[in-house]
Order: structure tokens, then sequence, then C-alpha cells
């Protein structure tokens, strides 16, 4: 029998450390024993994945019902204006948002982040239908959706890298942002004039790198860290 | 025909007190699930204890149910899918269950080698009622081998209709007195460690005499739970005061009474309630003996009918309260688990059950080498602490989702330094 030089408590014959303390057992004069079964089984059980299958099914359901109802109701109800086309195209929004993540597990971020936005380009198409406004979305919407979405992809394939810190977090998504509304005013500006000319969105963005430098200084100084993480503890 | 009125028949139970919220609560990151193993003196054989199983179970309607989803309440239901069956044992023991898999099954059985092992969803029965479930378990399944096993100790005779008595609801018989109203609890130390993958539980077992157990606790003048929860509240102290915290907030234990030995009861279902000893170290610096005669004195003035009664009592008025009842289950369990959080989570450090020493029929005794206990993981990354004793050896588990193993460190570590003799045990992978 082997006991741990640490802990002194008696260790089965069978353990090659110290499950207190993690110490290995080096006893010359006895091995560890590698034949007598391990006093607790080691494969371990496997989990099987929460079925979400009926889960899908009623969200499908629940969205379908609104939809097929609001498009009746717009047959007998305002029925010179396709208003239900607001709110079939939010229930598909919805459906892709919500839905397919739940019958497709693991779908890639790429493709996720594709089929997000698409359903966002589908919604306002619909709405644009409704109001006539085939200018704006293709000069205005469309633009600004992908840019967007391009911005959300990039956020999120970072966050998956800087997670764990909510400083590096906080920056990247305050800098995102600064960048996004650049973007915004270029194809306002764009489609208004035809001529890009930025302002309020230059201010905002100086705010916003005016907030990121700070973080990103306190993220690399340990000592910054350190003094934030003591005044600001929870 | 007739077959087809009987399903639509299926005998059904309210859901107890505690099984209300153990059911409400359970999700993938916690399972209120606790496990009885007996180590026997022979390799188990695996096809006598599925006949012992399928021999058992119809003497213990309690136990041969699922729970299922009402529009208020969740309820319990006879299941009379096929099962349960003995599987082989796993490394990540008392894994959360899921109501719509496995058949519904609440309590599954396990064997590995000479252990066979037996895990307990907590809302269809607590500890005290497991055990007879376990002791005539194994009386069959001796049986089964050939050995004469008499119905003594405890041990029910399958042979015999199940009696109406192990079905009450206890709580709900000994609710007749004035309620106690409830107290908000102070926030104890929360002893949180650092979260192992998903569905990893350690478990650390140490193995010790009771004698050498009871002389210790006795020079300190007091049983041997009340020493054991005096080392754990000691080794919690310790290691929050070793994190240097701004403010030390109190240590604190829950620690489950069962309550058929103060209200005769023939009830497996529930019927348990916790105490909290607790030690304020923000108050001053505590000795171990000063502890001891702390948690003496406050389970020996806390633990009585009357104010346990008046506890019980404001437990089961709130389950009965109209507007509580009117919500529908879906928007009540997020209710529940908040509740359990503000007084069932955030004023303990830990939880200590002793279910005392395991009686079987003397038949029994040179089959069976030791019992063991442990509980499932908790809401987060903390270990829960558990005893058994069987003949002249105690066994304690500590079990929980976190990779620190520094609580059961010092708490063994004490113990040898006390002058017990240790034996540990582990799943722990390197």
């Amino acid at each position: 029998m082997s006991y741990c030089v640490h802990c002194g408590v008696e260790l089965d014959a069978t353990a090659a450390f110290c499950p207190l303390c993690h110490t290995k057992v080096m006893d010359p004069g006895r091995p560890v024993d590698t034949e007598s079964p391990k006093p607790f089984p080691t494969e371990r059980g496997e989990v099987p994945p929460i079925p979400k299958g009926a889960v899908a099914a009623v969200i499908t359901a629940m969205l379908a019902c609104v939809a097929v109802g609001c498009g009746l109701l717009n047959l007998f109800l305002k029925p010179g204006r396709a208003w239900s086309l607001y709110v079939i195209g939010a229930t598909i929004m919805l459906w892709l948002w919500i839905v397919l993540p739940l019958l497709f597990r693991k779908i890639p971020l790429l493709l996720r982040s594709v089929i997000n936005v698409a359903a966002v380009v589908l919604y306002v198409y619909l709405m644009s239908v409704e109001l006539n406004g085939w200018n704006w979305y293709i000069g205005l919407a469309v633009p600004i959706i992908l840019w967007g979405g391009a911005l959300w992809l990039l956020l999120a394939l970072m966050l998956r890298v800087y997670r764990r810190s909510v400083i590096s977090a906080a920056a990247i998504i305050i800098g995102s942002l600064g960048v996004f509304l650049v973007g915004v005013e270029f194809f306002i500006d764009r489609w208004l004039t035809g001529k890009v000319d930025l302002s309020w969105s230059l201010v905002v963005l100086t705010i916003c790198v005016c907030t990121v430098i700070p973080l990103v200084v306190i993220r690399h100084i340990p000592a910054f860290r350190e003094e934030v993480r003591r005044r600001f503890h929870t | 025909m007739a077959q087809k009125r009987e399903k639509k028949h299926k005998e059904w139970y309210r859901l107890d007190n505690a099984a209300v919220v153990y059911a409400a609560i359970q999700k993938e990151n916690y399972s209120a699930v606790y496990r009885f193993s007996a180590v026997m003196d022979q390799p188990v054989d695996p096809e006598a204890l599925q006949r012992a199983v399928d021999k058992t179970m119809p003497r213990f309607p309690g136990f041969r149910v699922r729970i299922k989803q009402g529009l208020f309440w969740y309820y319990s239901e006879f299941n009379d899918a096929p099962g349960p069956f003995v599987k082989k044992d796993i490394a990540n023991p008392c894994q959360p269950v899921r109501f719509d898999q496995d058949d519904g099954w609440l309590v599954r059985f396990y064997y590995y080698d000479r252990r066979i092992s037996m895990e307990v969803f907590h809302a269809i029965s607590d500890g005290g009622g497991a055990v007879y479930l376990l002791r005539t378990l194994l009386a069959v399944y001796l049986r089964e081998l050939g050995y004469q096993i008499p119905n003594t100790c405890g041990v029910l005779d399958v042979d015999q209709p199940p009696k109406p008595g192990e079905l009450e609801d206890a709580y709900a018989r000994y609710a007749t007195v004035k309620a106690r109203r409830f107290t908000t609890l102070k926030k104890a130390y929360q002893n949180k460690g650092t979260a192992e993958p998903f569905y990893t539980l350690n478990v650390t077992m140490g193995f010790c005499s009771v004698l050498q157990l009871k002389e210790r606790a006795k020079e300190h003048g007091a049983s041997i739970t009340e020493y054991l929860t005096a080392v754990l509240l000691k080794v919690l102290i310790d290691k929050q005061h070793r994190e240097r915290p701004k403010k030390e907030l109190p240590v604190a234990l829950a620690i489950p009474i069962n309550l058929r030995s103060w209200f005769p009861s023939e009830s497996l279902r529930n019927f348990i309630l916790t105490v909290r000893p607790s030690i304020d170290p923000s108050l001053g610096e505590y000795t171990f003996d000063e502890i001891i005669s702390q948690v003496h004195h406050y389970l020996r003035l806390n633990i009585n009918r009357q104010q346990m009664q008046a506890e019980l009592a404001g437990n089961v008025k709130f389950a009965r309260n109209k507007l509580i009842q009117v919500f529908p289950v879906v928007l009540k369990n997020p209710l529940v688990a908040f509740g359990y959080w503000m007084a069932g989570v955030r004023p303990f450090s830990g939880t200590y059950t002793n279910p005392g020493p395991f009686q079987v029929p003397e038949e029994m005794r040179p089959h069976i080498q030791r019992m063991e206990v442990i509980l499932g993981q908790a809401t987060m990354p903390r270990v829960h602490c558990a005893s058994i004793s069987y003949g002249d050896l105690m066994e304690i588990t500590f079990a929980g989702t976190q990779k620190e193993s520094d609580t059961e460190r010092e708490f063994f570590r004490f113990l040898v330094r006390d002058g017990i003799h240790v034996k540990v045990e582990s799943n722990r992978a390197q």
C-alpha cells in the first residue's frame, strides 16, 4: 500500500498519482498495479444531443400561422396595400435566424452569416416592394446591409479569439461601431448627392477611437489591468 | 381494449414540495441526481442484477414513474416502458436527467466490477426513501445468487403489494400548523472553482474507521456528523481566508435532515428539510473547538419538531398560494429557479449530507464490503460532500464539476492530522 507523501492518505494500489495533490506515486518497492481494475470505470458516458426537432416544429408552426393568417387577412382588410408583406418578411427572417440553427447543428460561421444577412436583405426587399422603393433598396439599403453583415462576420471572428477578455471584446465592439457608421454615411452621401463628404460619422469614429485606445493600453499593460480589476471588481 | 383503457387511466401523482423545485430547476448544468453504491464481495453478475431489478421495481411504484409537464405544474405518471435496464458503469456518474429521454426513467442501475450503483432523481425520492429500494434490491440480487436473505432490517417483501403510505406526500400531511414566514438568508462564501468540460463530475472518496471518527468526535464532545460538518466548515473558512477577499462572507453548509425520525411516515418520497450551520469569519478567528461547539449547539437548538413543522408548513402554503398556482409552468420555472438560487444556492457554501449507517440483515453482511454515496453536480462548479457508513467503514465523498481538488485535499489532510487513517480513491484522470 502506498501513501501520498504530502497528504498522508493511503492510496489505491492502482493509483499512479495522489488525487488530492496530484503528486506522482514513486515507490520502487511496490510499483503501481496496472493489472487490477481501477476503483472507478474509465469510460465516459456519452451525452446524447438534445432533440431540437420538436422545438423547431413548434416555432415553425407558430410563424407559419402568423404569416398565413396575415396573408389571408390582407385579402379582406385594405386589399389595395400589401401590408402583410411586412409580417411575412419578418416571419421568414425569424425562421432563418432561429429555426435553421436548431435544425442543422454546426453550420459554419460564414454560411450562417450569409444566411442571416440574406434574410435581412429579403425582408427589406419585401418592404421595398410594398413601398415601390426599388431605387433606395438597391442604392442604399443593400450596400448598408452588406457592409453591416461583413463587419458582423469580422466581429464574430475576432470575438472568437478575444472573447475571454472583457476589455478586448469591448474595444472590438466599440471600434466596429465607429467603422460601421463611417460606412453608413459613405453610402448615404453617395446615394443622395453622388459625392462623398464625411462629417458626423468622423465625429463618432473619433470618439470611438478615443475610447478604444485607453482600453487597448489597459489590456496590454499588466499594472493598469490589475488597477482596473481592483477598482472595478464585483 | 381493456389494455387501451388501462393505458388511458395511468396512475399519476402530484409532485411534493421538494419535487416541484427539483423538476423545475433540472437542466443541463445542474443535476439533482444522487447515487448510492454497494461494493460486493464478488464481481457483479449483470443478468442476476437485471432479474433482481425486474422483481424489485414493481414493489416500488413511486420509483416507476416519469415526470410530465402539465399546464400549471409538473406531475409524475406511472411509467409502463420496459426497464429500467442495468448498464455498465461510466466514469462521469450522476448525469442530469432529461424527462423525454431514456424512456423517462428517473432511476438508473449500473454495475462495475464488484460495485452495484443506483442513481435516483431527487424529485421522486430522497436518500432516506431510496435506501429502502437499494437494500431490497441487494437482498433480491443475493437471493438470485442463491443466498437466503430474510425480509428484516428494512428489506421490503417484493411479493407483497406496496403500502399506500409509501406513496403519501408527507409534507402535505404534516403541514397542519401555522406557517413560518420566509426569511432572506445572507449570501455565503460560494467556494467556486474552474469548471470542467461539459458533463464531467470529479469524484473523490475517502474511507476511514467509524470507531476512530467516533473517538475523535467524542473528544470534542460532538457526534460524527457534527465533527465532519465542523471540519468542512473549518476547511472552507481557511480556504476563503487564503483567497484574501475584500470582505469575508459567512461560510454555511446545507445539511438535509430526514424528517421521518421526527414525523412518523412510511413515505418513500421526499421528506427532508435542510438546516444551515454557519460561521461568520468577519466576526474574528474561530478555533476548531469553537466551530465544533457552534455546530453542535446550532444543530441541537434548531432541529426540533415544532420549528421543522412550521417550516414545512410554510413551503406547502407557498405552493398552495392561488396566485402562484395559476401561473403556467413555463413561467413558474424561472421563478422557482430564482427562488432556489436565492434560498438554496446563494446562502450556502456547499452541502453535506450523512444518511447515517446503512443497516442490512445479518445474512447480507458478509456479501457487502462497503457502501458509497455521491451527490450530483451543483448549480455551479463547487463540491458537495456526502458520507455513509457501513459496519466500521465510513465513506466520505466529494463530488463536483470543478477542476481544483483543494477542498477535499484540505479536508482529508485535516482528518489525517487529527490522527484518523484515511484511504482515498478517485475517478480523476491526471
